[in-house]
């Protein structure tokens, strides 16, 4: 698999959702594959929002797997020998794009706390700028699942003929108040730390590592199903070999121990904030006075949407919703349920049922 | 899906309509229809293998077990709703007659008919009669709640469901005076075009 990393410049001001402006802003990608001489094989895949540009393969980030290497890849679902797969990291990450950890080349300094909201909205802007960058006329498929379906979804509306298929996964066309609720917990874990600083810790050269971990830890529990915990780990004690702390007790305790703390290596405290409320504020139909179906009406791209029974935290009545909504505005649209052992996060994972249906979405005629 | 069955449902659904197939199976009727009447077709399936079919052919299917409800589906401009083969599968049929006529003006059923001569003598045999309509046996058989054509014009006339349009077949998919003549004997299929 043709694998290309690269961080782009654009030079252009991005005006964002909230008002403020990025004069200039940089893009880390990642692509998959070789773009046609048609130029109409071109997938874009979107992160969920802790993800980065790094989807697939293993010839970058020290060999560790992308995000979602089970799907993409040579005759994999996404067939990277027929398919051109681009992956950006979302402004407000912090994998290389511009966001809270990168330098303002207006003051020179890093942004930290001072980098501005941003929206789903904002990303798929400037995902629109990397396509035409690209020289693709449009993207054969946008696929995210989580926050990614959400981009998916915003793509299919905001830029109706840029875009021929959308498959939106485990997503929601706006999340719940219990989901926003659980993104501010996390948040307040954040900012509680005694190293949060306002945001500003970067100036002292501190992390809010404790705070980091703790939210990340919420919210891993929130991908898994409980089914998946009960059979991964049940109640068994951690062997006092491999304790990763002297306080743990079972392994379930460990795994989120040690998930947590690689995750507060590696993630910046500024970009959980950003990426969350990225999520919180989606919801495109407040664009069109709240009505979803006028809001579908834009689209002409048809959508594939998937939910997964063991989701929770995403349950499948909101992809049911987004397909309801879908018909009434006359989209084309198919809606699957799919089992998924592992909760939310069953759209990171292969499984045949879910593989097949994705595939046969992509290959198919428009 | 017999080539006849198809030509009638062509013919009842008109040109650039919204239709809805409740029970889908591949969705080769729906794909019929937007090639020759340029509708915009829904499936409801429940059958992952053919839901795949459905989405490899770009129908436009919704992963839903019928019997969940069909009321869902009011209020999306429907013009025509089809329930083919699927009625006597459901559990409370009379129930979802009402509200299929709910979902769009005016619905296509197809039903097997169990007066058909072939199956009245496989009942005087003493056994569960099969036939091309109706082969599973009856430990495999999906259909809860078969019934004759004589039964389910009853229904339409007590419920007041309205019988716009009715086509009997023979087992072989086409017309017949002999089905004309004596629908419930010998017709092994109805196909009716419903509306309130």
């Amino acid at each position: 698999m043709k694998t290309h990393t690269e961080k782009l410049t654009f030079d252009e001001t991005i005006k964002l959702e909230s008002g403020s402006t990025l004069s200039g802003f940089e893009l880390m990608i990642e692509t998959y594959g070789e773009l046609n001489q048609n130029k109409d094989n071109a997938v874009l895949v979107c992160h969920a929002f802790s993800g980065n540009h790094h989807a697939a393969g293993t010839k970058t980030e020290g060999g560790k797997p992308g995000w979602w290497d089970q799907i993409i890849g040579d005759d994999k679902t996404i067939d990277t020998s027929k398919y051109f797969v681009v992956s950006v990291n979302n402004l407000g990450g912090c994998d290389g794009s511009s966001g809270p950890i990168s330098i303002s080349p207006e003051t020179n300094q890093m942004y930290g706390a001072s980098f501005p909201e941003v929206s789903v909205k904002d990303w798929v802007n400037a995902q629109k700028t990397l396509l035409e960058y690209l020289k693709i006329p449009a993207w054969e498929m946008v696929a995210g699942g989580s926050l990614g379906g959400m981009q998916a979804l915003q793509w299919s509306i905001s830029y109706p003929t840029l875009i021929k298929k959308a498959a939106i996964i485990a997503a929601s066309s706006k999340i719940s108040s219990q989901n926003i609720a659980l993104n501010e917990v996390a948040r307040e874990i954040i900012r509680k730390d005694e190293n949060f600083a306002e945001g500003d810790y970067h100036l002292q050269n501190i992390k809010p590592k404790k705070g980091l971990k703790a939210a990340r830890m919420l919210g891993h529990i929130t991908y898994l199903s409980e089914a998946n915990m009960r059979k991964r780990f049940g109640r068994k004690l951690q062997s006092p070999e491999t304790k990763i702390d002297e306080e743990v007790s079972y392994e379930v305790e460990n795994y989120l121990q040690y998930k947590g703390e690689q995750f507060a290596e590696t993630f910046d405290a500024n970009s959980y904030i950003l990426m969350t409320k990225a999520m919180d504020s989606f919801d495109p139909a407040k664009d069109f006075e709240q009505d979803l179906v006028k809001c579908f009406k834009q689209i002409k791209a048809k959508l594939f949407i998937a939910s997964f029974n063991s989701d929770w935290l995403f349950p499948k009545e909101y992809g049911k919703d987004i397909q309801l909504s879908a018909i009434k505005a006359g989209v084309r649209s198919s809606y699957v349920e799919l089992e998924g052992d592992y909760g939310h996060d069953s759209f990171l994972f292969h499984s045949d049922e879910y593989a097949s249906s994705l595939k046969n979405f992509l290959e198919s005629d428009e | 899906m017999n080539k006849s069955l198809e030509q009638i449902v062509t013919e009842w659904v008109a040109d650039n309509s919204k239709v809805i197939d409740f029970g889908c199976g591949d969705g080769s009727l729906l794909k019929s229809l937007a090639d020759s009447k340029s509708i915009i077709g829904y499936g409801v399936e429940n059958d992952p293998d053919k839901i795949h079919s459905c989405i490899k052919n770009g129908i436009s299917v919704v992963q839903q077990d019928i019997d969940q409800g069909l009321l869902e589906y009011k209020n999306m401009d429907f013009d025509t709703a089809i329930m083919a083969s699927s009625i006597q599968c459901l559990r409370k049929p009379k129930e979802a007659l009402q509200n299929i006529l709910e979902v769009a003006n005016q619905c296509v059923i197809t039903l097997p008919n169990f007066g058909n001569w072939e199956l009245r003598t496989g009942l005087l045999k003493g056994k569960m009669p099969s036939s091309s309509q109706l082969p599973a046996r009856w430990y495999e058989t999906k259909n809860l709640h078969l019934c004759t054509i004589a039964d389910f014009e009853e229904l339409c006339e007590t419920e007041g469901f309205k019988i716009l349009k009715k086509v009997y077949l023979n087992k072989r998919g086409n017309t017949s005076w002999l089905t004309d003549y004596s629908p419930n004997l010998f017709a092994a299929e109805a196909v009716y075009l419903l509306g309130k």
